[in-house]
């Protein structure tokens, strides 16, 4: 449930609507103070953690300007610090994710609604939220230990053997274990709860009578999900899409444990490489000065696609809100 | 108001003709002791009456008898509900239509259906919606399409208001034309039935007399069964008329059946009498 | 009334040959239709198979290997780095155990009476600064969390020069839980009928008693959920503690010296070069998945608890 469609209660108003028009001094008690101080406080916070990483990154922004996005070498500790390696690598990983955890997720959320006997449903809802909770290291884990000498031995070999393999995939031989491919099933794999669990709601809320007219007017199962229920719920589905790929793009230990760790600007999905958050991890620790300043300005660029990204789907998801309101 | 008034009195006065059941002609669908369950919980049993084609049978009686369940069990809708059984035997034309050769979506492209509230499908236009049960059914050729459709809309008595802006969506119109979109979007399959569960318990009052009127001349081509809530439709617009009632296991059961003028006048079942007379209910 | 419905019949044998050509094409049309359902259905089945097979075999395989990792010493001890010469001690974990516990309880000790005042100041008032601070806290609902890592680092590590430390990454973790503990407050205060504030304040009742003594209690299992949340999201995560927290080798309570975490220990021993190093990490994580799936369920059942008083 979201706050916007429960309404305000307006409760610390009253006295002051009591007292006259304007609030006075003598209607608020200690405790209005105390909330007071709370507030500012969060909102002290929230300024100081936009203002911080900006004002950190304000001597790259000086010193190489937009190198930072189209450079690409990364040089310790000096620089010059190009960032272009890490978001072809964001690009690409959060992408090939989001098209795994999408047509996986929307054929699962679709079998979860529909198919699924009522009684299992709460059952397999509930693990879907517990695998949306197991930390994302543990993944990372599973995928650096368990998949990647899988992928090495048994999948890379096979891809290759594909026609147009070498454009894709990269030349045989070179190819890792841990790589952008990795990475992104990786990436997709820890998506898809968070992806079923939203559709799975948007869905459900599709009328039933909706559902029950296009039945009756001899319309099949399969008709009636894909030209009355999914048409319905599209907004509201790709405002789960732009949060999942919020989520795959700010996605940090996972990526730098399976992606490899190298700062490439290369497209074959065989090798190694990194995104913006992962680098972040992985450069930290050994780095000082100006690198870190490096740092926080690739920590700005995120900032900015996540909320961009976090504005257009809470704008989506309320926007499916209205149009259910109205049907 | 008070020209319609009258109008419905004259309306009254129409279907008040005396018609035994000897003289009701061909029959539409047959229900022989039909009784639906949830998970083992009867919610409505004893059905056994005939649905005459060419009229207006309507189901009456007060909430939690059933009337609903009963009208859904009609095209199979509780198919789609887990743990709901439909026992006894429904046909249409003579099929069974739950053990008889006849698919589920044959059957509900032959028996339609208008629900409570008017439920266009929100992402479609006028046009769109009329046409999608033909879309449903793999009918693409698009003079058959726009015939039907102006056919339908025409029948709905929706032309006229609507011609210009097909391409609008649906959410845009009134309740009551939306209702009346959703009948065309029925009548657009041609059916042999037109199930309507309280088509204008939704709606105000002049939206309620214009469907009522439609109801009327819509039954020359299709047999109508609908459910409602209120006598005095019943009586107004019905000529066959089902009374069912709540048993003291809370299922409901049907009364009795018989032609409308009967059931309002001179029923043979005394809580029939107190239910139309308003005693109870 | 003269506007009501004038019908236009169409001419019967028109009307015929159109049900005709209908009935004719939809049955045509009905065995593919129906086959192509099948189909369809049968895919969005597969794609549930699919769905769940990794995760099932990541649960599993975190159960099997992580479960023969664990034994007492697990608990209490050190870790101890392996050698050529004793390539198999790897002593426990007990560092990153107690790292984990006191970062949570710093963390909470903030995050929640300034969350939940938050939240209950979004909730009970109308104004500019209250819609605002609702985005923000949205939007850093969903912020990636290492630029929680790195507010911890520039702010406390860097500019007040603290050093790395537990107190530093209890930070990082209490801006993390901020938001999500103030939009579960806010909603489960919003949530509490009017008619009870009503009910407090007809009866004479200042507004802040009304808030502390009526509101508050109904809507505690609310909080509580949100908190238990917010708590079970920090306690997993990584990369904010990852930059500031130090990575220390004792069972350190104290704010301000380097600890180790338990997500940490995971990313830093899944890449040993010792297969036993690597094998212990399948422990750590066992744990931290019981951890967070406790705290989950725990929440879970104090949710649906609400809903059963409510009803």
């Amino acid at each position: 449930m979201s706050v916007d469609q429960i309404p305000n209660a307006g409760l610390l108003e009253y006295e002051a609507v009591m007292v006259g028009d304007k609030p006075t001094v003598t209607s608020r008690t200690w405790y209005h103070w105390l909330l007071l101080t709370a507030v500012i406080l969060f909102a002290a916070v929230s300024v100081g953690f936009v203002g911080t990483i900006f004002w950190s990154s304000f001597p790259t922004w000086a010193h190489h300007g937009f190198t930072l996005l189209t450079g690409k070498g990364w040089v310790s500790p000096d620089g010059p610090f190009g960032g272009l390696a890490m978001i072809t690598g964001t690009l690409e990983t959060s992408l090939i994710a989001l098209v795994i955890a999408v047509i996986i997720g929307l054929g699962t959320a679709i079998s979860i609604v529909f198919f699924i006997p009522r009684r299992f449903r709460t059952v397999v809802a509930t693990l879907v939220e517990l695998l949306a909770a197991i930390p994302s290291v543990v993944y990372g884990l599973w995928g650096l230990l368990v998949i990647a000498p899988w992928m090495e031995v048994t999948v890379n070999p096979w891809l290759n053997s594909w026609p147009f393999a070498k454009g894709i995939f990269g030349s045989p031989g070179q190819e890792f274990g841990t790589s952008l491919l990795l990475a992104s099933v990786v990436l997709g794999i820890m998506i898809l709860p968070t992806f079923v669990a939203i559709s799975r709601e948007v869905i459900a809320v599709v009328p039933q009578d909706l559902m029950e007219a296009s039945l009756s007017l001899g319309a099949t199962r399969w008709q009636m999900i894909r030209q009355v229920v999914l048409p319905t719920a599209k907004i509201g589905l790709l405002g789960a899409t732009f949060l999942a790929l919020a989520r795959a793009t700010g996605e940090t230990v996972a990526v730098a444990l399976v992606a490899g760790s190298v700062a490439n600007a290369q497209f074959h999905l065989l090798y190694p490489g990194t995104s913006i958050a992962a680098w972040i991890a992985t450069e930290f620790g050994e780095s000082q000065g100006k690198e870190i300043s490096a740092l926080m300005a690739l920590g700005v660029l995120l900032m900015l696609v996540n909320v961009c990204l976090a504005l257009i789907s809470r704008a989506l998801v309320n926007r499916q809100r209205r149009i259910l309101a109205k049907v | 108001m008070e020209q319609e008034i009258e109008i419905m009195t004259e309306i009254k006065s129409e279907t008040t003709q005396v018609v035994t059941p000897a003289v009701r002609g061909a029959i539409a669908m047959q229900l022989n002791n039909v009784a639906v369950a949830f998970h083992g919980r009867v919610a409505v049993r004893d059905c056994t009456f005939d649905v005459a084609k060419n009229r207006v049978t309507s189901l009456i009686g007060p909430s939690g008898s059933g009337k609903t369940t009963l009208l859904r069990a009609l095209n199979r809708l509780h198919d789609l509900t887990p743990g709901a059984k439909v026992s006894g035997q429904i046909s249409l034309e003579g099929t069974d239509i739950y053990r008889g050769n006849l698919t589920v979506t044959e059957l509900r492209t032959r028996v339609g259906m208008v629900f409570q509230r008017p439920n266009p499908f929100p992402t479609m236009s006028i046009y769109d919606n009329v046409v999608s049960g033909l879309r449903f059914n793999g009918i693409k050729k698009k003079a058959l399409l726009d015939e039907s459709a102006e056919a339908s809309l025409r029948s709905a008595a929706l032309w006229d208001s609507v011609s210009s802006r097909l391409k609008v969506a649906a959410s845009n119109l009134s309740g009551g034309e939306q209702q009346r979109l959703c009948i065309a979007r029925a009548l657009a399959l041609d059916p042999e039935v037109l199930l309507m569960d309280e088509p204008t318990s939704a709606l105000d009052p002049i939206a309620t007399l214009h469907i009522e009127e439609l109801m009327k001349t819509l039954k020359s081509r299709v047999t109508v069964v609908i459910v409602t809530h209120n006598m005095q439709q019943a009586a107004r617009i019905s000529d066959d008329c089902a009374f069912l009632l709540m048993g003291e296991d809370r299922a409901g059961e049907l009364i009795e059946f018989d032609t409308t003028e009967k059931i309002f006048n001179n029923p043979d079942d005394s809580r029939t009498l107190d239910y139309t007379l308003g005693r109870f209910g | 009334m003269s506007d009501l419905i004038e019908l236009e019949e169409l001419p019967v044998e028109a009307e015929h040959s159109m049900r005709e050509e209908i009935r004719r094409v939809s049955e045509r049309m009905r065995g593919r239709r129906v086959a192509t359902s099948r189909v369809m259905v049968a895919l969005c089945g597969v794609a549930l198979v699919v769905a769940a097979v990794p995760l099932v075999a990541l649960l599993y395989q975190l159960f099997d290997k992580g479960l023969s990792q664990i034994d007492w010493s697990f608990f209490t001890h050190l870790p101890e780095t392996p050698t050529i010469i004793a390539p198999n001690a790897t002593g426990g974990v007990s560092n990153a155990i107690v790292g984990t516990i006191a970062l949570t309880i710093y963390a909470s000790i903030v995050a929640i009476p300034v969350g939940v005042l938050v939240g209950v100041y979004l909730a009970e008032t109308e104004s500019k600064l209250a819609t605002s601070l609702r985005v923000v806290s949205q939007t850093m609902a969903g912020a990636p969390s290492i630029l929680m890592g790195l507010f911890a680092f520039s702010f406390l590590v860097h500019d007040l020069n603290i050093g790395f430390s537990s107190i530093a990454g209890s930070f990082a973790l209490a801006v993390l839980m901020l938001p999500v503990i103030i939009i579960s407050t806010e909603i489960a205060v919003r949530n509490v009928p009017n008619s009870l504030r009503e009910a407090g304040l007809a009866l004479g009742a200042k507004s802040h008693k009304v808030s502390l003594k009526v509101v508050l209690p109904s809507s505690i299992t609310g909080i509580v959920t949100g908190c238990i949340l917010a708590i079970s999201r920090a306690v997993g995560e990584t990369a904010p503690v990852l930059l500031v927290i130090g990575g220390g080798f004792t069972n350190s309570w104290q704010p301000f010296d380097p600890v180790s975490a338990m997500p940490l220990a995971i990313f830093e021993n899944a890449k040993s070069e010792y297969p036993s190093q690597r094998a212990q990490v399948w422990g750590i994580a066992l744990v931290l998945v019981i951890f967070v799936f406790l705290l989950s369920l725990t929440a879970r059942i104090w949710a649906s608890r609400k809903q059963q008083v409510r009803n």
